[in-house]
C-alpha cells in the first residue's frame, strides 16, 4: 500500500540496505517541512525569532541557528491539509503536490526578512554537511559545486566573513542564481567561478584548508519536494552521475593542503553516487583517511559496507547516510575525509579522473566475482 | 578606495574602520568590496569578487542595495526608518510623500533597525533605488 507510489525498483533496490524501509517510505511521502537559517551576517538569531513570531519557528536539534516552522508554518486554527487530499490533488493536477504550491506554505521567500537577508530558506539536513565541515574564520575554502549557494553562505558565516571562499559552479544559469544569494547574505569573503570543477581543483591544487564537495546528484532526496522528482527517477539516470561525481572528488581533494578536511555530500540515497565514490576515492588515494561525522541531535547512520558485487573498505563504514524518518528531513549522505600528509603532488600534466592501468587494477580489487 | 564612494559613506556616516579590514576594487564601473583575500584571488579569474558597493557613472555614484544592506548597518546618517507597509512599498519598486529631517540625496532605508536598500530623496518624495528581484508581500 505505501510503496505503490514508488517504483517496484525502487523498493525493490532500497529495501535491501535501508532500514525501517516502511518508515522511510513513509517519511518520503511526506512533504517537507520549512526550514530556514538565520543569517549571523546580518542579524541575530534573537533578531530573527523577535521578528518571525507569528511563524512560531523551532529550533533544530543539531543547529541553534536552524529552524522548522511548526505545523507547517500555518497560523493557529488553521489547519493542516491531510495527506491523503494532497495526494488525491497531485493526481490531478501533479504540480499541486509540490510543497511549494500549497496553499498552506508560507512564502519565506517574499517576506521582508528574506529580501533583507536575516534569513536563508535552505532544508534542514542541507545544513549539515558544512556543519561537519567545520570551516574556521581566517581559512581558505573550496566549494566546488556550489550552487544555489546555500553552503556557500552558511560557511561563509561560520568564517564570521572572513578568509575566502571560492564557490564554484559550471552551469551560467545556476551561477547566477548563486552570485544573488551571495550578495542577499552579505558575503564579503566570497569569490564566485564559473568552471569545471576538476579544472579549478588543478588550478589551486594543494591551497585548501576544507573542501566541499556537495555533488551533483540524481536527488532522490528531493522526492519530499516535489512528487515529480519520482517521475524521473530510474536506474540509468542514478548511472549518469558517478562518473562527474568522481571527478569532483578527485578535484576536490587535490584541491586540498595536506592535512586538510573535505566533506563529500549528495542527497541521494543511491550507494554508487555514496559509497563507490567515497571508495575510488581511497582506492586512488590509500593515504586519504575517512573521519568519523557526528553532529549532536542529528540521527546519523553508518556508510554501506557493501552494494550489489562491490565491497567497501571499513572506513567507508565511516561515512554518514541522513535518512528521512530519523530526522524529518531530506535524506542525505555525508563523508568527511582529511587528507593525509604524505599524498603525491597533482602532476600538472595528468587530468584527474584519468586512471593508470596499476590504479584500474587496483579498483577492480575491490569488486566481488 | 574610489574618492566618492568615500563621499558617500561619509554622507551616511560609515566609520572608516569598516573598511579597515575589507579591500576595494574598481571595475567596469563597478566598486566591489570584500575581504583582502577575495578580492586579491587571481589564481584563476572569477565572475565576481565580494559583493558589489556601488556603480560609478560619469558624474555620480550609487551605492547598492546589498552593499549597503552590510555596511549600511554601521551607518548614522540620512536614514530613514519604515514601518512595514512603507519598507513593502519600497521593495516592490513604489515611492512616498515624507517629510524628514534628511538632506535630499540617496538615504538609507531602514526597516526594523536593518537597512534594506537605498532611496532617493528629494523632499518630500522618497523614490525607491531598490532594483525589483521579487516581489515581498
Amino acid at each position: 500500500m505505501l510503496s505503490r507510489r514508488f517504483p517496484k525498483e525502487f523498493v525493490e533496490r532500497y529495501s535491501q540496505f535501508i532500514p525501517d524501509f516502511d518508515a522511510f517510505l513513509n517519511a518520503m511521502q511526506r512533504p517537507l517541512r520549512r526550514t530556514f537559517r538565520v543569517n549571523t551576517h546580518k542579524a541575530t538569531r534573537e533578531q530573527v525569532l523577535e521578528l518571525m513570531a507569528d511563524l512560531h519557528p523551532e529550533p533544530l536539534p543539531w543547529f541553534e541557528l536552524g529552524f522548522s516552522l511548526s505545523d507547517n508554518g500555518n497560523s493557529p486554527g488553521e489547519g493542516t491539509r491531510p495527506r491523503s487530499d494532497a495526494t488525491n490533488a497531485s493526481r490531478m493536477c501533479p504540480q499541486r503536490e509540490d510543497a511549494r504550491y500549497s496553499p498552506h506554505f508560507p512564502s519565506l521567500g517574499k517576506r521582508i526578512e528574506h529580501f533583507v537577508g536575516l534569513i536563508y530558506v535552505q532544508e534542514a539536513a542541507s545544513m549539515a554537511p558544512p556543519l561537519v565541515l567545520r570551516p574556521q574564520p581566517g581559512e581558505r575554502v573550496l566549494d566546488i559545486a556550489a550552487a544555489p549557494g546555500s553552503k556557500t553562505t552558511e560557511m561563509s558565516a561560520m568564517m564570521q566573513n572572513t578568509g575566502l571562499i571560492v564557490s564554484n559552479d559550471p552551469s551560467p544559469t545556476r551561477v547566477r542564481g548563486l552570485i544573488g544569494n551571495v550578495d542577499r547574505a552579505g558575503c564579503l569573503n566570497v569569490v564566485v567561478c564559473r568552471m569545471d570543477g576538476a579544472s579549478l581543483g588543478r588550478a589551486i591544487a594543494g591551497t585548501c584548508d576544507r573542501v566541499l564537495v556537495d555533488a551533483p546528484c540524481s536527488s532522490e532526496g528531493t522526492i519530499r519536494k516535489s512528487a515529480q522528482a519520482l517521475d524521473h527517477w530510474s536506474v540509468p539516470a542514478i548511472e549518469r552521475f558517478p562518473s562527474i561525481q568522481k571527478r569532483l572528488i578527485l578535484a576536490g581533494y587535490h584541491a586540498l593542503k595536506p592535512g586538510g578536511v573535505m566533506v563529500y555530500s549528495t542527497c541521494t540515497v543511491a550507494p554508487e553516487e555514496n559509497e563507490s565514490v567515497v571508495m575510488y576515492l581511497l582506492t586512488r588515494h590509500p593515504e586519504a583517511e575517512v573521519c568519523e561525522a557526528e553532529l549532536p541531535g542529528l540521527v546519523m547512520r553508518p556508510g554501506l559496507r557493501e552494494w550489489g558485487r562491490e565491497l567497501f573498505s571499513e572506513a567507508v563504514g565511516r561515512c554518514r547516510r541522513i535518512l528521512p524518518q530519523d530526522n524529518d528531513t531530506e535524506p542525505f549522505f555525508i563523508a568527511k575525509i582529511r587528507k593525509g600528509d604524505s599524498s603525491p603532488e597533482l602532476s600538472p600534466f595528468r587530468r584527474e579522473g584519468e586512471q593508470s592501468e596499476g590504479e584500474e587494477e587496483a579498483g577492480r580489487k575491490t569488486r566481488r566475482g | 578606495m574610489n574618492r566618492r564612494v568615500r563621499e558617500f559613506c561619509e554622507r551616511f556616516g560609515i566609520p572608516a574602520e569598516v573598511f579597515e579590514r575589507l579591500a576595494t576594487l574598481e571595475e567596469q564601473e563597478t566598486v566591489f568590496v570584500g575581504t583582502p583575500e577575495a578580492m586579491s584571488f587571481d589564481a584563476v579569474r572569477p565572475m565576481r569578487r565580494g559583493i558589489r558597493l556601488a556603480r560609478v557613472y560619469p558624474y555620480s555614484v550609487k551605492p547598492t542595495t546589498f552593499g549597503m544592506q552590510v555596511l549600511g548597518a554601521q551607518a548614522s546618517r540620512n536614514r530613514i526608518d519604515l514601518s512595514d507597509e512603507q519598507a513593502k512599498l519600497l521593495i516592490n519598486g513604489g515611492s512616498l510623500n515624507v517629510d524628514t529631517g534628511v538632506a535630499n540625496g540617496f538615504v538609507l532605508l531602514r526597516w526594523r533597525g536593518f537597512v534594506v536598500g537605498v532611496g532617493f530623496y528629494k523632499r518630500p518624495v522618497l523614490k525607491s533605488q531598490i532594483p525589483r528581484f521579487r516581489a515581498v508581500e
